[in-house]
């Protein structure tokens, strides 16, 4: 109380020194009123961190070992009605899923990362055009909240590297939340989920490559399906191509209705090299896709800003 | 990018529907994003002649009789075989050949909205009947002048001729999506594009002739130094500061006449800039166009006379250099462009005329009185280009293809073929090559291309389809030594060839075949949240999920110092400026609004990462990274105690993953405590690691996030709940006895339990309610004894 009112007093006292401007000569006036300004931006401050701190003094201590307050009810649990889990990890975890009956290890992508995973070791050039593509955010220290899983591709590949020793392939996916630096709208995000794949043995093929994501958008929709790819291009795999599948029933798909689920490619050899394996007997091959499509697909939902709204209205839908 | 079908059948020879073309360069170069169907836009159009033309007088009009040859139009009468139209335009005389849309056609233009124009009948000046319209190509959508209608040449066609026959506007157009050619600056010409089709479909591709040949120029003109071509005696100079910025600058003195004309009859390449997405401007600034768009190499026009005045020299004097930053130059648009030290300048005489790529400058444009066009052909630094493109904002036609990068060997065929189109009287010619020429060599085998695809392509095959499209293919022993045309910049180890015979081929002809199954390791992390999200689900609680990004604002709200948080630079906006330091203040941010909703109770809670600079670094030199659960209970009537069924759901999730925790006082030191009140909120250990909070907020906590008097919630680190979660759990079967134990005392519960613990050691103790009667200052609390 007593803090307060003296801050209260000083600022009085500020206000009434800043009448004084009248009195001084013109040019000085400029620097006067600078200097009190910033006096009472300082003071007011202090007085709001004064009020603050007063209105937590208020506040009742409580046992907290205990177990319900004093003259209270036991607190019950809300009913299961109430509960739901997020579209986005149920079906993130139900893609991991099936990946892992495929053989897939799982290892999860960083938030935070650096010019060096999300650019250099994936065989982007210094200052690429290409680099530009993927909108990064940047931190005042040159962090990149990653624009994609590939984002792991080199720890990946460093940290299974031994399976290639013992003669056992690399097989692994990558969920994770990235960024790009967009407008948000109906159909854009700046965060979003997506799930890297990765594979490298000595002789897997690009064949193999859509027979492994023929398997899993199979499984995923429970029903056979034909693929598509098209070029596309990635500095970190040769060839690249984008693939798309046939819509499935359940989609309500006709003959001819195709959606493009991913990009994917055959490893580039410098990514092997870059990460200690050697690409004259390594090969590889690698992917990545978002999340949130598959889920806007399957509930038939418009707007992708629901994802991150924290809305019970919509999280409650998912029980 | 757009590509007229048309346009492209003029250089491959094209036998499958267009469907199925259009299907295969989807499948095997490029994506394309729509194909606009032009075949009907240009219905009951006509080429008419204009036998006479009788001005209005006090009007802007004009009485014109037509001859649309044998054309019948329902309504529209003849007298004397002619039609009768008014036009408005200055240009209509008689004789002309023009364009007549007729009535019941509708205007190109409009096709594409909402209600397209259907051109009638009208009566003019009430009195003048007036059937269909003559077109000026702004109407036609085929471009932006409107001052006259068009003029067609009269050996083009003859009247009653439909007009799309005779300009093959019967046409479609590829909408392609250019991200996915960024690598392929050899695409971004028509002829690049047409000679992958030409190998998509299997067949050799015509070179044309101009780019392996010149004819413009007269025996005994050009001599050549190392790669260089230049006039004998050039009087040019050209001086390339460094070789990095600007590879090859190749350029023309040429004599022209009345360069701003416009050309008096509408002509093929209009319809080509048209259908291009570009438009006619000037003859020689549509020939520089039109070749940027048949080959992919930019071109600029300087005013010759100027070019000398401005460097203080008789004859030019090119210094190509970067740019001192800071350094200012006018451009044609008339803006004043202040130079970053990655521009690249064409200069006079080290006087800045031009920013390189990019646009041209004031002080050096062409107008009515250039009399010697300085043409020139070169090619840049993608590197610096792109900067500039950045830096200036500069999104050009010209600029996007050399971000891609250019390859120098076809700037003097394109030059000379420019000088051709322009009929102009080439003075002088120079060219600077400083690259030594070295063609791309990739040694592959039949094998190595087979391991990678899953393939079995023959060696025949393989070559016949990599020579298709301009690689030239020398047999060594087992291997294959593929050489690069000098346009395909981007091929440089065998996965490129690699890739190139996959593509050419066909993706969709390689069987998809699984590899053989494996096993796969549980990830433990992803194993607990399925755990936590389904014993959430089971009590109640929402999962949520908020961004990572938070405002300096809500930082401040929850008492975190926002010096801790990573901070974005180039956010979207002040809401996404740090990355968070703890969940549960997303979930505060959310907690008003789903109040207001309104939903009157509700357990929301998020598992996700979270970062502060206290953390520090780890091996990797990147941030460590925390995993976090946080979770916020909220009721809008509830007049209890809201840190009881917080600690309720905590415990829960303590006992389903078998950990024992004790609440001790918080202290609030930490950054996720820093909402909580101490007085209301515990810290939560497990043996003697600190694991989390659990709490009430502080009153000044929660008149900043305007939040009702129930809510509670905590924040626990999730790595340490995998690190002392464990299988083990005693169940105790057989009959319990249970007895209730109140003990009356001033004590806390923690130290009430303590005793009751003594004297029932091998009970289980459960709490009970806790009353006390007013005006005492004991508290009677009950212990449920079960043994």
């Amino acid at each position: 109380m007593n803090e307060l009112e003296k801050l209260k007093q000083e600022l009085k006292k500020i206000n009434a020194e800043a009448v004084g401007v009248k009195d001084l000569p013109v040019e000085k006036r400029a620097e006067f009123g600078r200097k009190i300004n910033t006096k009472k931006a300082e003071i007011l401050a202090k007085i709001a961190e004064a009020e603050k701190a007063l209105l937590d003094v208020d506040a009742e201590p409580i046992d907290v070992t205990a177990w319900s307050g004093t003259n209270e009810a036991m607190p019950e649990f809300y009913p299961t009605e109430f509960g739901s889990k997020h579209p986005l990890m149920t079906e993130l975890d139900r893609v991991i899923e099936i990946y892992q009956m495929m053989g897939f290890d799982v290892m999860e992508s960083r938030q935070l990362d650096d010019e060096f995973h999300m650019f250099d070791s994936l065989n982007f050039a210094k200052e690429h055009p290409a680099r530009d593509g993927y909108d990064t955010f940047r931190t005042e220290e040159g962090l990149i909240p990653p624009a994609h899983t590939s984002t792991m591709e080199h720890r990946a590949l460093k940290k299974y590297k031994y399976k290639l020793e013992k003669g056992e392939p690399i097989a692994v996916v990558i969920p994770g939340r990235v960024y790009r630096n967009e407008d948000v709208d109906a159909t854009h995000e700046h965060t979003f989920y997506q799930c890297e794949g990765m594979f490298v043995s000595k002789d897997c093929t690009l064949g193999n490559m859509l027979g492994v994501l023929r398997e899993f958008f199979e499984r995923y929709y429970e029903q056979k399906l034909e693929i598509r790819t098209q070029p596309g291009y990635f500095p970190f795999t040769e060839p690249s191509v984008e693939l798309l599948i046939e819509k499935p029933k359940s989609l309500g798909g006709k003959k001819g209705d195709w959606l493009e689920m991913l990009g994917c490619g055959m490893t580039h050899p410098n990514v092997l090299k870059m990460a200690g394996i050697d690409p004259t007997v390594y090969h590889g091959f690698a992917w990545g896709g978002g999340i949130e499509r598959l889920v806007l697909l399957k509930y038939a939902l418009g707007d992708i800003r629901l994802f991150e709204s924290g809305n019970l209205n919509f999280l409650r839908e998912f029980n | 990018m757009k590509i007229s079908l048309n346009w492209l059948k003029k250089y491959v020879d094209i036998k499958i529907p267009d469907e199925e073309l259009v299907r295969l360069i989807g499948a095997r170069l490029v994506e394309v994003e729509g194909v606009i169907d032009e075949t009907h836009k240009y219905d009951n159009i006509y080429v008419v002649r204009v036998e006479s033309a009788e001005k209005i007088p006090d009007t802007h009009l004009t009485l014109c009789k037509i001859n649309v040859g044998d054309i019948e139009v329902k309504n529209v009468p003849k007298t004397d075989g002619l039609v009768q139209v008014m036009c408005g335009a200055p240009n209509v005389h008689a004789g002309m050949l023009a364009a007549w849309i007729a009535p019941g056609a509708v205007v190109p233009a409009s096709v594409h909205e909402d209600a397209p124009f259907v051109i009638g009948k009208r009566t003019m000046l009430k009195k003048y009947d007036s059937y269909g319209m003559l077109a000026a190509a702004d109407e036609l959508d085929l471009g932006v002048d409107h001052e006259g209608i068009i003029e067609i040449e009269p050996s083009m066609a003859k009247p009653g001729e439909a007009f799309a026959d005779v300009f093959e506007l019967k046409d479609k157009i590829l909408e392609i999506e250019n991200k996915s050619l960024t690598h392929r600056p050899d695409c971004f010409g028509l002829i690049g594009f047409a000679r992958e089709v030409a190998g998509i479909l299997g067949q050799r591709f015509d070179e044309p002739i101009f780019l392996t040949h010149e004819t413009v120029f007269e025996a005994g003109f050009l001599e050549q130094t190392k790669n260089s071509v230049r006039k004998k005696g050039t009087k040019i100079k050209i001086k390339i500061e460094d070789a990095k910025i600007c590879p090859r600058y190749t350029c023309a003195q040429i004599k022209i006449v009345d360069p701003l004309a416009k050309n008096k009859y509408f002509s093929m390449m209009d319809t080509i800039l048209a259908k291009s997405g570009m438009h006619s401007i000037s003859k020689i600034v549509d020939v520089t166009n039109y070749l940027m768009l048949l080959t992919g190499q930019p071109l600029h026009a300087f005013d010759y006379d100027k070019f000398n005045k401005v460097g203080g020299t008789s004859e030019p004097n090119v210094i190509v250099r970067v740019a001192k930053k800071g350094e200012k130059i006018e451009l044609l648009d008339g803006s004043i462009l202040e130079c970053t030290s990655d521009d690249i300048l064409i200069t006079s005489n080290n006087v800045p005329v031009g920013l390189a790529g990019a646009m041209g400058g004031a002080n050096t444009m062409i107008d009515e009185n250039t009399k010697n066009v300085f043409l020139e052909a070169a090619t840049f630094s993608l590197f610096n280009l792109r900067k500039t493109q950045m830096s200036h904002g500069i999104f050009s036609e010209a600029i996007t293809r050399f971000t891609k990068g250019i390859p120098a060997g076809g700037t003097f065929n394109v030059l000379a073929e420019a000088i051709k189109e322009i009929n102009g009287k080439v003075i002088d010619m120079n060219d600077e090559w400083m690259e030594d020429v070295k063609s791309n060599t990739v040694e592959v085998s039949v094998n190595e291309i087979n391991d990678l695809l899953g393939t079995q392509y023959d060696e025949a095959l393989i070559i016949k389809t990599l020579s298709n499209v301009g690689f030239d293919i020398k047999k060594k022993g087992k291997k294959l030594l593929v050489i690069a045309p000098y346009w395909r910049t981007d091929i440089h180890i065998s996965e490129d060839i690699t890739e190139e015979v996959g593509r050419l081929l066909g993706y969709d002809n390689i069987a998809p075949v699984l590899p053989l199954h494996l096993t796969a390791e549980r990830n433990p992390a992803f194993v607990l949240r399925r755990r936590i999200r389904e014993l959430m689900a089971r009590y109640g609680a929402s999962e949520a999920l908020t961004y990572s990004f938070v405002s300096g604002r809500l930082l401040e709200k929850a008492g975190q110092d926002v010096k801790n948080s990573y901070k974005i630079i180039n956010s979207i906006s002040p809401e996404l400026q740090y990355i968070r330091q703890s969940i549960v203040p997303s979930l505060l941010d959310k907690t008003y609004m789903n109040e207001k909703l309104p939903v009157d109770k509700f357990a929301i809670y998020e598992m996700n990462s979270i970062y502060r600079k206290e953390y520090g670094m780890d091996t990797e030199s990147v941030p460590i990274e925390k995993a976090s659960l946080g979770f916020v209970i909220a009721e809008r009537k509830n007049k209890d105690t809201a840190f009881y069924k917080a600690k309720k759901y905590a415990a829960k999730l303590f006992e389903e993953l078998n950990i024992e925790v004790d609440f001790l006082p918080l202290e609030g030191k930490r950054a996720e405590e820093k909402p909580f009140e101490p007085k209301r909120s515990a810290e939560i250990f497990i043996n003697e690691e600190y694991v989390g909070v659990v709490g009430e907020f502080k009153n000044s906590v929660k008149t900043e996030f305007k939040l009702a008097p129930y809510v509670a919630g905590f924040e626990v680190d999730i790595e340490l709940l995998l690190k002392y979660m464990s299988q083990k759990k005693t169940i105790a079967f057989g009959v319990k006895k249970k007895e209730d134990l109140t003990i009356t005392t001033n004590k806390t519960y923690a130290e009430a339990l303590k005793q009751v613990k003594k004297d029932y050691p091998d009970a289980q103790i459960l709490p009970g309610v806790i009353y006390q009667a007013e005006g005492q200052n004991d508290r009677n609390i009950t212990f449920h004894i079960i043994k």
